[in-house]
């Protein structure tokens, strides 16, 4: 389990490989619905992964309140998980 | 926190029995898209399910594997003490199934039956009652059954549940012992959680669900993976401290069989080894409680061929609805009798041991009937 702080490079690796989605199209601006990989599985995997990482916890709540790769990194920061 | 440790019982053998119908995911892809199939099986690690026909209940499935567990064992059904059945899938509200089962078994009125209402943590649990009985005094042999048909929880409109789950029942036999080791229980509870997993509709807060998705499982897959992460990884550490042990102790940790990708990601966590956390989800599915039992009966045989001594150290692990939450460490005696068979439907008092399978002799084997 790693405590270091994710550069945006790394968190965006991260989110590509938790949504099976291609690093190309993780940019802040694309939402939930227009990433085919972000549904409850991506969820999932995506709670794992912080999980692993950090062993933080990302609840249900959070999790569904996301709606964006924007609203994610805004997660990883107030958690102090981005490195900027 | 609920930490025990109980004498003075063996378990004598164990039975599975399950559905002979087998459901396959991959022919649910017109249903469900083939894509969503494909990632759920990829995920959960379910590629077939084994179904309960209409008619057919959690009770029968425990039955037929309790009287196969009788006759092999050679113990009269005027012998066993006591009967617990545990399931959140019962016949009827009420009498409780452990009395229709009392019934059908032939067993004594000196018999105390009762049943325990809880899923997925059910085995631990019901292991630890069982214990407590005999342990207590006047019981010398109780008969544990653990039954599910979740197959009947799920609606075909949700395919994350309908994909998941499968169909179970299995008997425990276990007796007094004055040379059994120790056995270590810890069980748990949060009640905060009781709606993650939930069948609203039925029962007497609402008889009459308007809403017709009330009358089905609701599962919060996100607030179950956290509890599940959260959790279990404390409740193998706590129980094996509370044993004096260490994860290499363990010859084997048997899980209840939810979901591949929580399992792995929970041994990982935990750093157990693959090879002594057997799944079976592939073609058992996701059967509750009764997993637990199923998974060991299962992998038995394959777990024996690996360890040498004359017991093997087990550690059975089960989690989930209410939020509920239970391991047991035990020493398995290596003689110990493990039966596995398909549903016959037999009434119970006429069955026979299957005519072949000449596995089924030897104990600490898996018999398919």
């Amino acid at each position: 389990m790693s405590a270091e702080p994710l550069t945006l490079e790394q968190a965006c690796e991260m989110l590509s490989m938790a949504f099976n989605e291609p690093l190309a199209g993780i940019e802040p601006g694309r939402t939930r619905e227009s990433i085919l990989g972000w549904d409850s599985m991506g969820a999932l995997m995506l709670i794992a992964e912080l999980d692993d990482r950090f062993g933080v916890e990302l609840t249900a709540d959070d999790s569904r309140k996301m709606a964006s790769i924007a609203d994610v990194l805004q997660y990883l920061r107030s958690r102090q998980l981005l490195r900027e | 926190m609920s930490l025990s440790r109980i004498g003075g019982f063996r378990i004598a053998g164990v039975a599975t029995c399950v559905p002979a119908a087998i459901a396959s995911n991959a022919d649910l892809g017109s249903r469900y898209g083939e894509v969503e199939v494909r990632k759920v099986v990829a995920m959960a690690g379910v590629r077939e399910r084994r179904v309960a026909d209409e008619g057919v209940t959690a009770s029968d499935l425990c039955t037929e594997a309790a009287a196969d567990l009788l006759d092999r064992l050679g113990w009269a059904r005027d012998s066993i003490t006591g009967l617990i059945f545990v399931t959140q899938s019962p016949d009827y509200f009420l009498p409780s199934g452990s009395c229709v089962i009392h019934h059908k078994l032939g067993l004594s009125d000196q018999c105390a039956a009762f049943d325990l209402g809880l899923g997925c943590s059910g085995y631990p649990y019901g292991l630890y009652l069982a214990a407590c009985m005999l342990k207590g005094g006047g019981q010398q042999r109780i008969l544990l059954l653990h039954g599910e048909t979740p197959s009947k929880f799920s609606t075909p409109d949700d395919h994350a549940t309908t994909l998941l789950f499968s169909d179970a029942g299995s008997a425990t036999a276990l007796e007094t012992s004055a040379t059994a080791p120790d056995s270590f229980f810890a069980l748990h509870t949060d009640g905060a959680g009781a709606e993650q997993l939930i069948i609203r509709g039925g029962a007497f807060r609402d008889r009459h669900p308007q809403d017709p998705r009330h009358q089905y499982l609701q599962m919060d897959g996100a607030a179950i993976f956290n509890f599940t992460v959260k959790r279990v990884p404390a409740l193998i550490h706590d129980t094996l401290n509370f044993a004096g042990l260490a994860a290499g102790d363990i010859d084997s940790f048997l899980f209840h069989q939810s979901n591949r990708f929580i399992m792995k990601h929970i041994a990982h966590k935990c750093g157990l080894p693959e090879a002594r956390v057997p799944l079976i989800l592939e073609h058992f599915g996701n059967s509750g409680g009764p997993s637990v039992p199923l998974v060991l009966t299962q992998s038995l045989a394959q777990s024996l061929a690996a360890h040498t001594g004359d017991r093997l150290r087990v550690m059975m692990l089960g989690y989930g609805v209410g939020l509920s939450w239970g391991a047991a460490l035990m020493e398995l005696d290596r003689e110990m009798l493990v039966m596995h068979r398909d549903y016959s439907g037999a009434p119970a008092a006429a069955m026979v041991p299957p005519a072949t399978a000449p596995q089924a002799a030897h104990p600490g084997t898996a018999a398919n009937a």
